[in-house]
């Protein structure tokens, strides 16, 4: 199979978790691998701003010494925004509703980061 | 006769196009978007005047329009030109007004005397087979590809220009093999992620036989609607001082553009999208304040080249504006310097921003006035130039 095409399982697999609304792989550099969001959403728009909030937390920790960002959550009364790193070329960002158990969503992100660091 | 492919730079690639009498093909990975490529090509010739004849397998005739306008371009103009060689109505026995209709698209002796015949009728013409996969699909792999062969001949001696499409669905390595290497007299591979590029989907030129040699030159593309095929420039850096109007310049250039702004100045990143002519690109703009400079070297990553946008009024910025050059990691990527608040009287020329800065003469200096809009697309053109080089 080829990588988009497993990429692309990948993020599908991770929303038949049933509690993910959209995902996205994008590069440190905020630049888009693959996605799977909502229509009307501009995708490319969603991986610069999330690999910018990234790179923004890591730079901001780094200046704390606080070491390495494993993961950032922003909540907000809809829903939240979880990115982890996959690899150290990959981020995947995850948008999930407000009841969204949030321990079942980082135990999938982990796994599914794996298996992106695997692929890519 | 040459016939250019209307596909943005492959014709440079390509020196010019498809000579009459050949044929080329698209070699498209599964699950890219790669089925306008062919269309483009027939379509926008039967648009200068060709005729065509399109063999369509993967949808009902009728469709096409559809297809055809989704792209924005005008179907009317293409239709007189355009003979319809349907393999698909047979399948489902829906009605169908198309010129040349196969009974049975199961079969390739009768797929073959229409196209024999069709042909024969279409001296000098542009024959396009939609999805020559589905045709292999449906009448087993290694004799279609006897009768593709045979279509081809044919078609030379005809004079007639053949561009297909082609799926490399995971068929008999040696079918792949042979449509890759030697059926056809070109190959343009269409592809994505995890071949020859880390993201988004890419073409070039696999082999062309009239050319004395190759160039491995691999664009990024996307696909517009309207537009079709434009190259794409993932990532196109605009920094400069505080003030300088980076985020103005990001904003006038791009049909789309998102800013995370507090009070009216940039804290992280503008982002814009713009199509313009035949390319398309993203855009990132950088906040201009030193303190925001840690991050600078996460925006600059893997851009492929830099508008350093300078305030024309302001020669105090000019060491600034080369200092940002080097927090983002950008100095050995083709830039141009945007000269901006040209409009403004006490603005200070092109040619003495240059002599101020020590810019090198190739390096261009571009006057804009990002608030009229003046220039900005100057500064697209030639940037995006002095980036693809083909």
């Amino acid at each position: 199979m080829y990588k988009k095409e497993q990429l692309d399982t990948c993020l599908s697999m991770l929303k038949r978790c049933g509690v993910i609304d959209a995902s996205a792989i994008v590069t440190t550099e905020g630049l888009l691998i693959a996605s799977d969001i909502f229509k009307g959403t501009d995708p490319a728009v969603f991986a610069a701003m999330s690999a910018t909030m990234m790179g923004a937390a890591e730079t901001a920790l780094i200046e704390l010494r606080k070491g390495h960002v494993n993961r950032f959550i922003v909540e907000t009364s809809t829903g939240r925004l979880i990115a982890i790193g996959a690899g150290s070329t990959a981020v995947l960002v995850v948008l999930t509703g407000p009841e969204a158990p949030l321990g079942t969503v980082l135990l999938e992100m982990g796994r599914s980061a794996s298996r992106i660091q695997e692929i890519l | 006769m040459i016939l250019p492919t209307c596909i943005p730079k492959l014709d440079t690639l390509l020196s010019g196009g498809v000579p009459g009498g050949r044929s080329l093909l698209y070699l498209i990975q599964p699950g890219i978007d790669g089925s306008v490529f062919g269309l483009q090509t027939a379509v926008k010739n039967i648009e200068n005047g060709m005729q065509g004849v399109f063999v369509v397998s993967t949808t009902h005739p009728s469709k096409v329009q559809e297809y055809v306008e989704g792209f924005g371009w005008d179907f009317d103009v293409i239709k007189d030109r355009l003979n319809i060689i349907d393999l698909h109505s047979g399948l489902t026995k829906a009605p169908s007004d198309a010129k040349h209709v196969v009974d049975d698209p199961e079969d390739l002796e009768s797929i073959d005397a229409t196209m024999t015949k069709a042909i024969d009728d279409s001296t000098g013409a542009l024959l396009f087979f939609e999805s020559l996969s589905t045709i292999m699909d449906l009448c087993g792999e290694e004799r279609s590809l006897e009768f593709v062969h045979r279509w081809l001949k044919q078609a030379r001696l005809n004079d007639c220009v053949v561009i297909a499409n082609f799926t490399a669905w995971p068929y008999a390595e040696d079918t792949v093999a042979r449509i890759r290497d030697k059926i056809f007299n070109a190959v343009v591979r269409v592809g994505g992620v995890g071949e020859r590029v880390m993201f988004g989907q890419y073409y070039g030129v696999l082999r062309a036989d009239w050319l004395d040699s190759q160039n491995e030159r691999t664009l990024l593309f996307k696909v517009s609607r309207p537009g079709g095929v434009k190259v794409y420039i993932p990532k196109l850096l605009v920094t400069g001082p505080f003030n300088a109007g980076k985020s103005t310049f990001v904003h006038a250039l791009s049909n789309a553009s998102v800013s995370v702004d507090r009070l009216g100045t940039t804290v992280a990143l503008d982002f814009g999208h713009i199509d313009h002519k035949e390319f398309s690109a993203d855009i990132f703009g950088t906040p201009g304040q030193e303190r925001f400079d840690p991050i600078l070297k996460l925006l600059g990553g893997q851009a492929l080249g830099v508008f350093l946008v300078v305030d024309s009024t302001d020669p105090g910025g000019f060491s600034r504006a080369k200092q940002m050059l080097e927090s983002t990691k950008t100095y050995d990527l083709p830039f141009v310097v945007v000269a901006n608040k040209q409009d403004r009287a006490d603005a200070i020329s092109v040619d003495e921003i240059r002599k101020q800065m020590t810019i090198p003469e190739e390096i261009p200096i571009i006057p804009v006035a990002a608030k009229e809009g003046e220039g900005v697309y100057l500064a697209f053109e030639t940037l995006v130039d002095s980036i693809i080089q083909v």
